[in-house]
């Protein structure tokens, strides 16, 4: 390789190293962001979880249209994937996670809805000839709410007109920074033992936030108006909760996902450049080793004539 | 006084989050006042206001949407929008 080649070479590895450094330091300020977020509706989910723990003793939940659990025949598969690649095996897992459960499942294709949330998950489903519902553009830096109380009124309301008999989301869950495993949860029916995994699921293993504060409620409640009027008001909210929890979740997978895999590729880039640097001066080096000689055998070749 | 630890919270945000003196609420059967060391308590919410009395004697107010739900137990108190 010509001098030139090498230098422009260089060059090119060094302008991809800035690209990527760029998208590394953005990454993980969003992916802050959003564990922030994720945080911040755990107060929400946890005083509802305690209010609905007490007043279960009723068994009215179990009454609960939405918490009503029957016979599989017809399966509604939300799936949660990035609109974007360049995030390493994020989407291929979380594709391969809905596959495998679909594969599993007693029921046919035929009788499975896809609601995507991100275009990698449409793409795939499209492809196989699943019936998808709808499809969410997952371009946001951040969850729309307003996305969330569309999907929840939707999937909510066709749970309870019997169109589905379950609702399962396929997302993939923030462990810490590098390591995100996909996971497949129940969303309908409600039960109380998926929202107890649910509030434990959002603190991460590790970092700023993996302390978890113990919750702590007392023994009996008096209640106005009565515990299904308030049962009424919590089951929808917290199925909607959770919902926008595995949003957040894989919102917050997604940055992380896409630091490590730009922070792997900036180190990548920088080792290739120190290579090819070491490679041009050992060129140059021989080059000017070649002239030297080549005057020296010249002026020898002079001085004996 | 005595005061208990209040939290105001709405799906994915948290409005509030303070040591309190009194805090009252529209309660879906009347508006009520929360003082600490109130006895466990939780009711549904109708649309109205949410007074606030921090431990510095701030007040503060949330307009509630048009339901909510609001959990007390000794120490502390959440109030959902």
């Amino acid at each position: 390789m010509a001098l030139k080649d090498i230098k422009s070479k260089i060059k090119a590895t060094e302008r991809t190293h800035k690209v990527t450094r760029a998208m590394e330091a953005v990454s993980a300020v969003k992916m802050r962001k959003t564990q922030s977020t994720a945080l911040a509706g755990r107060p929400y989910a946890r005083a509802a979880l305690a209010i609905l723990a007490r007043l279960s003793g009723s068994a009215d939940i179990i009454r609960h249209p939405l918490a009503h659990a029957r016979e599989v025949k017809k399966v509604a598969l939300v799936i949660l994937t990035s609109d974007k690649g360049l995030a390493g095996a994020l989407n291929s897992g979380v594709i391969k996670a809905a596959a495998e459960y679909l594969g599993k499942l007693p029921v046919s294709s035929n009788n499975v809805t896809v609601y995507a949330y991100g275009k990698k998950g449409e793409e795939y489903f499209a492809r196989r000839g699943y019936r998808v519902a709808h499809a969410y553009e997952n371009k946001k830096d951040s969850v729309e709410p307003s996305v969330m109380e569309e999907l929840v009124a939707e999937l909510s309301r066709e749970f309870a007109k019997e169109t589905y008999d379950e609702v399962s989301v396929v997302y993939s869950n923030f462990k810490s920074t590098f390591e995100q495993l996909p996971a497949v949860r129940r969303l309908l029916p409600l039960s109380l033992p998926a929202v107890e995994q649910l509030v434990k699921d959002i603190v991460p293993v590790k970092g700023k936030w993996s302390e978890l504060a113990v919750i702590e409620s007392p023994a009996a409640y008096s209640v106005e108006p009565d515990g299904a009027g308030v049962l009424e008001y919590l089951v929808p909210r917290l199925v909607a909760i959770s919902l926008y929890h595995f949003l957040l979740e894989s919102k917050a997978s997604e940055h992380s996902a896409r630091m490590v895999a730009m922070k792997n590729a900036s180190d990548k880039s920088e080792e290739v450049a120190h290579d090819l640097t070491r490679l041009f001066n050992k060129i140059r080096q021989a080059g000017i080793t070649r002239e030297v000689s080549e005057i020296v055998g010249g002026r020898e070749a002079l001085a004996t004539q | 006084m005595k005061t208990f630890h209040l939290t105001v919270a709405r799906i994915g945000e948290n409005l509030f989050d303070e040591e309190v003196v009194s805090v009252s609420l529209p309660g879906i059967e009347g508006t009520f006042q929360i003082l600490a060391g109130h006895e466990p308590f939780v009711s549904l919410l109708t649309a109205g206001t949410v007074h606030i009395k921090n431990a510095n004697g701030q007040g503060h107010s949330f307009e509630t949407p048009k339901e909510g739900v609001a959990e007390i137990s000794y120490s502390q108190a959440t109030v959902l929008l």
